[in-house]
């Protein structure tokens, strides 16, 4: 843990060069906010990743500490052609964390731009900086006594809303689909320049965070998962706190019941009785959520056996699916929708499970927590399932059809079994698609088993491309595998756009594929 | 019905800010770092209980700035250096959790 790390350079720059770019940036922000040396980097190559550390080290990191030293320090690099990697709250966790997406980019580290610049408690608006917590932005909310709610996904303590907005992740309450419900970024480009997208680019306008479009093309959505710029800022859409939340459980027993799951529930989410991101978690992430030891079913080598997640079934009354909706709104509305739930539930044979029933401990509590956007680190207990700190997420787009979730399980499940791993996965529906995700855990301190893991993500990836489907996110280390599932005429559009925006290749040169 | 909708939407603000202000901090006296970072994995058993184990303040910094296996790793922007001084320091010298 304390060994060394020689210098790392950018790739293509000498340590000459290099130095004197550091003082001209160290001028900038001052010699306290900027990092060169080995251990003092230790927390920006610390990867979940089943590739070595050295793979995705920094060369340096740099702490800006506003909008200007943004733009002053990318046009010190623009001109020296260094490559730099921006980060938000660096908690893309098993997505590539806060490490650059190649060895020897500077980091730009956003964290220290953690101001809340506005709510508004009339239009239900925010406009935050890339290194606003959701943690931060619930306690704002608390203190000011605001009935506002946001959406976030599970490590939302330490994670923020714009970079996981950015990197398009979802969440959990009726504004799931985070991207969907930002509204307005501010972004340093590669030459330094600041635009604003959408009304935002207008002098005077008060309505960036209102209304999404502009005039002429929507620019938002190429500065995400994307390398064309910085985002220093982003509006969101907050949620008025509904005066009845009712969230739930239902419990299948098999894991053939996904079928029936999904085609009862579609209806209702597209048509909004169900209006929130409904996850529907296989029993292997309820377990490690509900504190079930491993070893206690499995204590060999190899994926777990059917029998032995059947019996963690019986033991802790887990489903085979455990499918988890609220609904919010009136006491009046959600008592009428609710006797549809009852319905629901008991048609496609499945147990209903209250908060009042049901309280405390379990997966369940956290669940309830993340679908009303209360932050919370629940999740976690997934990476004490195999232990040894490796987590990659392989998260498919599926259509909300049960033929292809079934189809989808059974692909991924038989090629995780082959390496060894277990099938740890959920749906997380989103209108009419669901993100099937499925966490690869294994042992990342066994050399051995981190080869599988790596084998095992490159099989899952192409044999799901192979039947047509894509990932809907990916980590920096398969960035450039993924990309290419989708094809040559997308990645050569996105080549000709970042050589329009970025002709010296400086921001995030191999983020999602796109380099020059 | 127009007043109607106004009183139905004031019952509705209310409601709303009834239920935002409940409180949700404990009330125990502690590291503000510890209570929102460390907390939600350490006193939750999802990470290994740190209070009450007189762990090194050395080691507590390096395990902070490093990560372990599947803690992440926490970087000055997030938690500096005073913060992890204090925070190293509280936690080394807390006393085990009530039961």
């Amino acid at each position: 843990m304390n060994t060394p790390q020689p210098n790392v350079l950018p790739k293509g720059v000498s340590a000459s060069d290099f130095e004197l770019a550091l003082t001209e940036i160290r001028a900038i922000v001052g010699a306290d906010h900027v990092l060169a040396e080995g251990t003092a980097l230790a927390p920006y190559n610390k990867i979940m990743m089943a590739v070595p550390d050295e793979q995705h080290a920094p060369s340096a990191a740099v702490m800006p500490a506003n909008v200007e030293q943004v733009q002053a320090i990318m046009r010190v690099l623009n001109q020296r052609r260094i490559p730099v990697y921006p980060i938000s709250t660096g908690k893309n966790l098993g997505y590539g964390s806060a490490a650059p997406v190649e060895r020897g980019q500077l980091v730009m580290d956003l964290r220290r731009m953690n101001r809340i610049l506005d709510v508004d408690a009339e239009l239900c608006t925010a406009l935050v900086e890339p290194g606003v917590t959701y943690q931060q932005l619930y306690d704002y909310l608390q203190e000011k006594k605001l009935p506002l709610w946001f959406s976030c996904p599970t490590p939302s303590v330490i994670a923020g809303p714009l970079g996981n907005m950015v990197d398009r992740g979802v969440g959990y309450t009726p504004y799931g689909e985070h991207f969907l419900f930002s509204s307005g970024m501010e972004v340093v480009l590669a030459d330094g320049e600041v635009l604003r997208t959408g009304m935002g680019s207008m002098p005077g306008s008060n309505t960036w965070q209102v209304f999404k479009w502009g005039y002429g093309p929507t620019l938002d959505g190429i500065f995400t998962q994307s390398n064309y710029g910085i985002v220093t800022k982003m509006g969101m859409w907050l949620m008025p706190a509904p005066p009845d939340y009712r969230p739930f459980l239902i419990q299948y027993p098999e894991d053939t019941d996904i079928t029936k799951i999904v085609d009862a529930l579609r209806p209702l989410r597209i048509a909004m009785v169900i209006p929130n991101a409904v996850v529907i978690a296989h029993t292997l992430w309820e377990a490690p959520c509900t504190k079930v030891n491993r070893a206690d079913y499995h204590p060999g080598p190899g994926a777990i056996s059917d029998e032995a997640v059947q019996k963690i079934r019986k033991d802790h009354n887990l489903g085979a699916w455990n499918v988890y909706a609220a609904l919010y709104g009136t006491p009046e509305t959600n008592a009428a929708n609710w006797k549809i739930i009852e319905a629901v539930a008991a048609a496609t044979g499945g147990t209903l499970i209250t908060e009042s029933a049901d309280q405390g401990g379990r997966a369940t509590q956290y669940r309830f927590d993340l679908m009303k956007g209360k932050p919370n680190l629940g999740e976690f207990d997934l990476y004490n399932w195999r232990g040894g700190g490796g987590s990659m997420w392989f998260a498919p787009v599926s259509q909300a059809k049960g033929s292809e979730t079934l189809k989808q399980m059974q692909l991924a499940k038989g090629i995780l079994a082959k390496y060894g791993f277990d099938y740890v996965g959920e749906f997380i529906v989103g209108w009419r698609d669901m993100h099937h995700v499925i966490d690869l855990l294994y042992d990342r301190s066994d050399a051995e088993e981190m080869k599988k893991a790596y084998a095992c993500f490159d099989e899952l990836l192409q044999a799901f491309a192979r039947e047509g489907y894509g990932v809907y996110r990916a980590s920096t280390a398969f960035a450039e595998k993924v990309a290419a599932t989708y094809g040559p005429v997308k990645r050569d559009v996105e080549r000709r756009l970042k050589r329009a925006l970025d002709p010296n290749n400086i921001i995030a040169p191999g983020r999602c594929g796109i380099s020059l | 019905m127009h007043s109607t909708a106004r009183t139905i939407l004031a019952g509705f603000v209310l409601v709303c800010t009834q239920a935002a202000v409940a409180a949700d901090q404990p009330v125990e006296v502690r590291d503000p770092t510890y209570a929102k970072v460390c907390s939600y994995c350490h006193d939750k058993g999802i990470g290994p209980a740190i209070v009450g184990r007189q762990l090194p303040t050395v080691y507590i910094e390096n395990v902070v700035r490093h990560g372990f296996r599947a803690m992440p790793s926490f970087r000055p922007t997030e938690i500096d250096n005073a913060a992890l001084a204090s925070v190293a320091r509280w936690v080394s010298e807390s006393a085990a959790a009530k039961k």
